[in-house]
């Protein structure tokens, strides 16, 4: 199979035209186990609330039905369930004694082609697609047992990341009575670092200009301060009250001179955008999006929004504020799609239409969130939580893992959809990374419903594109209304 | 302009260089030569004139052009601010100046090379630091990246999208009949080079919602108007274009490009303003134009400016321009020297001059039975206005 639709930009490698017997020979060996079946992998300890919770925690994934004994107790799985995006996080090796297990080669026929990857060089390893199938849900006390099959290996390709091999598994996971309960298709890039289009670090690379810095006066020094405090502050009439931006020297509206500030909520909506493509100054990114923003408290002001492509722009559409730091002592607001709340009840079926769209939800990316999100997903890989390591296999610092990825999108179609939403599937196809510093906003819609029996299985659509490009995109299938076939 | 002036004034001579995008000539000597050309026009000898006004942002001292002109005396020199928006001001203050005696024969003009020099579209990039209140309200802005005309402009025409269900075609209908018009004006930067709606369409993003074919010209050239009283007028040559009305306006929460914080963003309350006063000192209305030269330094604010004049009701101007009224033969037909998308940038002021060449009847695209034309200044910025009518 060609893999030149990759996400990472995969065309078909030289080693077609030029093929050399060495390469066949290596491809032959990397190829010896495919179609072959490792040993059941049965994992140490059962599905657990703590676990649980410490996987809702890391993914702020809210979901009563995940976490509150009473409120799961009421729902109509009658307590507590697994997070269904969780369904590979259980047979994860994970560490014992502060190691690694050793695993044979016969237990998984991949560790073989990694190994060989490895030794030859090929020691970057990305995540580029996941596809899960959930058949039954996991409770507490439920006990897993993982059976991967290499399903395939590729010849070498050519990609962004470098030149490298796809490795495709299957794994079927069942419980403690043999039930199968799901499976997974995963497929990896072993890459060899520094052989991407994007080559090596470029050292020289003039240093950013900062961004014009406001200009301040006894008048208005006030603003920027609160700025750098992390208050966005709006001058306030202290005779009536009136809020007015920007800064007067008197009331607009009595006419007093006794002007204070109060603190604005940092909410607001978007009254008016515009997005400057050209002439490109170099202290910005292009294309830049700036908006006009009506805070709550009735005024406006010009901010970036940040986290939404141009297309995504809407007037009227919910921002919330953050802040930027543009030089040592500058701190600039900015305004980002409003985090959606998490929906308390279900949406019921014949409530959704195709077309539908999901709200946008920017998901900014930190240390914290991809360290946690890694250790809760119990996945050790140096490339999610040591940046030396991570640039020694070619990227330029740690990276987001896909089960986190398959997890926050879970969250955010479930907070969209509420916690009584049934899973069927969810099929990711990853690309751009998530590195520290960035946000990854969420976009979706609703691209087919089929109705049956009091329920709709609904189609969504997503993507989550970060200043890279698209993270992830792909579709989760959903079941609204009486669950087909009753308690699973 | 005070209303007792309405009337008693007029445009007796128009004179320009060509527009071009490197004239090769400094603009003082632009601005020598349009003034050259503006007297050659009326007949008039330089010693004669005895006041000069332009804008704030011209950068060619009256004291040197006068210099250059020998003219012996200036009794009357004033300059009026903010940018495009001076353009009729100009007019408007030279009548004034002459009803009032203070001046008998007042020179008004713009020379640049707005285009080959500073760019003028570039903006503000380079502007931080001060303290003075015009450095502090590029803060609000400029720390964001809106740092040129255009992006300042588009934020206005996002919201009149919004708010009044108009699209970028509609938008693209002023560019197009701009260039239409140009096409048949041997001096207009644009000659025999009209555009389709589809090429408006095709043309790149400058700043959403405008695109390239939105945004007018930046240009090389100068443009001089010769204003007197209505008597004088009369023993010189040309056909006076009288000053039938000129106002200025600036109104509420009203800023320098960026009035983003009043009410209703997607009206220009300041071409409002200067549309009563131009209606109450002239008893005219809307059915009293046959022709008008609209600013059009970004397509998207010629729409409310159409409905700050009634030409249409607020919010349907979109309608007005999809049923052709502003093409010649149409119920308005607008910039009918092409505009500065399709003429030049001159800052407005060669768009009095094409006026003046429709009451004299000598447009290109002349309008038959023209008995008053309107002509507006920049937008976004505080703005003036004026009417032109015949000699009675
Ligand atoms: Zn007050």
């Amino acid at each position: 199979m060609a893999d030149s639709d990759t996400p990472l930009g995969g065309r078909p490698g030289s080693a077609g035209v030029n093929p050399g017997e060495e390469k066949a020979e290596f491809l032959a060996a990397l190829c010896a186990q495919v179609g072959a079946t490792g040993k059941p992998w049965t994992a140490r300890d059962p599905v657990s609330e703590p676990v649980i919770r410490a996987w809702c925690d890391a993914m702020a994934d809210g979901n009563p039905l995940y976490t509150s004994p009473d409120r799961a107790a009421a729902g109509p799985y009658g307590g507590i369930v697994a997070p269904p995006a969780m369904l590979q996080v259980w047979t994860m090796v994970g560490l014992h004694l502060g190691g690694p297990p050793e695993r044979a080669v016969e237990d998984t026929p991949s560790a073989g082609v990694y190994q060989l990857l490895d030794d030859a060089g090929f020691v970057g390893v990305v995540a580029t697609n996941a596809t899960y199938s959930y058949d039954r849900l996991l409770r507490p006390g439920h006990l897993l047992t993982g059976t991967q099959t290499l399903a395939e290996v590729s010849e070498e390709k050519s990609t962004g990341l470098g030149v490298g091999h796809f490795v495709t598994t299957e794994t079927l996971y069942t419980d403690q009575d043999g039930n199968r309960v799901g499976s997974m298709t995963l497929r990896i890039l072993k890459f060899r670092p520094g052989t991407g289009r994007q080559g090596p670090e470029d050292d020289t690379a003039e240093e950013r200009p900062v961004r014009p810095r406001p200009a301040t006066n006894r008048s208005t020094d006030w603003f920027w301060d609160g700025c750098r405090a992390g208050q966005l502050r709006i001058q306030a009439c202290d005779d009536c009250g009136h809020l007015q931006h920007p800064p007067a020297v008197r009331c607009l509206s009595c006419g007093g001179a006794d002007l204070g500030h109060t603190i604005a909520s940092g909410r607001g909506t978007l009254y008016s955008w515009a997005v400057p493509h050209y002439p490109q100054a170099p202290a910005f990114d292009y294309p830049l999006v700036v908006g006009l923003v009506e805070l709550e408290e009735g005024v406006r002001l010009v901010s970036n929004v940040t986290g939404v492509r141009p297309d995504q722009l809407n007037v009227e559409m919910p921002l919330e504020l953050h802040w930027l730091d543009t030089d040592d002592d500058t701190t600039l607001h900015q305004f980002r799609p409003a985090a959606p709340r998490r929906r308390d009840s279900t949406l019921a079926a014949g409530e959704l239409e195709v077309g539908h769209r999901l709200p946008l939800s920017p998901v900014p990316i930190d240390t914290l969130l991809i360290v946690s999100t890694a250790l809760a997903t119990r996945d050790f890989q140096d490339v999610h939580h040591d940046p030396d390591a991570a640039r020694a296999k070619g990227t330029p610092d740690i990276f987001m893992n896909i089960l986190t990825s398959c997890g926050i999108v879970s969250r955010w179609i479930g907070d969209w959809a509420g916690p009584d939403v049934g899973w069927q599937s969810i099929d990711l196809r990853l690309g751009a990374p998530n590195h520290p510093g960035d946000t990854m906003t969420l976009s979706g819609s609703v691209t087919a419903v089929k109705s049956a029996d009091g329920h709709d299985l609904v189609t969504v659509g997503f993507e989550g594109a970060n200043s890279l490009g698209t993270h992830v995109s792909g579709t989760a299938e959903l079941v609204f209304g009486d669950l087909p076939g009753g308690e699973a | 302009m005070s209303r007792g002036a309405a009337g008693r004034a007029a445009i007796i001579g128009i004179g320009a260089t060509e527009f071009s995008k490197d004239s090769g000539r400094t603009p003082m000597e632009l601005a020598v030569e349009s003034c050259e050309a503006a007297l050659a026009d009326a007949g008039l000898p330089a010693e004669k004139v005895d006041g000069m006004v332009t804008f704030s942002a011209e950068q060619n001292l009256e004291i040197e052009i006068a210099r250059n002109l020998r003219i012996p005396a200036l009794r009357h020199f004033s300059m009026v601010p903010h940018g495009g928006g001076a353009a009729c001001g100009t007019i408007g203050q030279a009548a004034a100046a002459v009803h009032a005696g203070s001046a008998d024969y007042v020179l008004c003009y713009r020379a640049f090379n707005e285009r080959s020099w500073h760019r003028f579209g570039s903006g503000v990039q380079g502007r931080h630091g001060g303290a003075e209140s015009f450095d502090i309200s590029f803060s609000w802005t400029s720390p964001f990246g809106l740092l040129t005309p255009a992006s300042w402009v588009a934020m206005f025409a996002t919201r009149y999208m919004h708010q009044y269900g108009a699209t970028s075609e509609d938008f693209g209908r002023v560019a197009v009949a701009d260039r239409r018009h140009a096409a048949n004006n041997p001096a207009a930067f644009f000659h025999e080079q009209p555009i389709t709606l589809a090429d408006h369409q095709e043309s790149r993003w400058i700043v959403e919602p405008l695109r390239l074919l939105d945004c007018c010209q930046e240009s090389d050239g100068g443009q001089a108007l010769l204003v007197t009283t209505v008597e004088r007028a009369r023993d010189l040559a040309p056909t006076p274009a009288v000053i039938a009305a000129a106002a200025q306006g600036a109104t509420d929460d009203q800023q320098a490009m960026r009035s983003y914080y009043r009410d209703n963003i997607a009206a220009i309350p300041e071409m409002g303003l200067c549309a009563r006063q131009l209606w109450e000192a002239t008893g005219l209305g809307p059915d009293d134009i046959q022709v008008a030269n609209i600013y059009d330094h970004f397509t998207p604010l010629v729409l409310p400016q159409l409905e700050e004049f009634g030409f249409c009701r607020r919010g349907e101007a979109a309608d007005f321009l999809r049923d052709g009224n502003i093409e010649l033969g149409g119920r308005l037909p607008i910039n009918t020297n092409g505009g500065q998308l399709g003429e030049a940038y001159i800052h407005g002021m060669n768009g009095i001059a094409e006026a003046v060449r429709q009451i004299r009847g000598t447009s290109v695209n002349q309008v038959d039975g023209v008995e008053h034309a309107l002509v507006t200044a920049g937008t976004s910025v505080p703005t003036s206005a004026l009417i032109l009518g015949q000699d009675s």
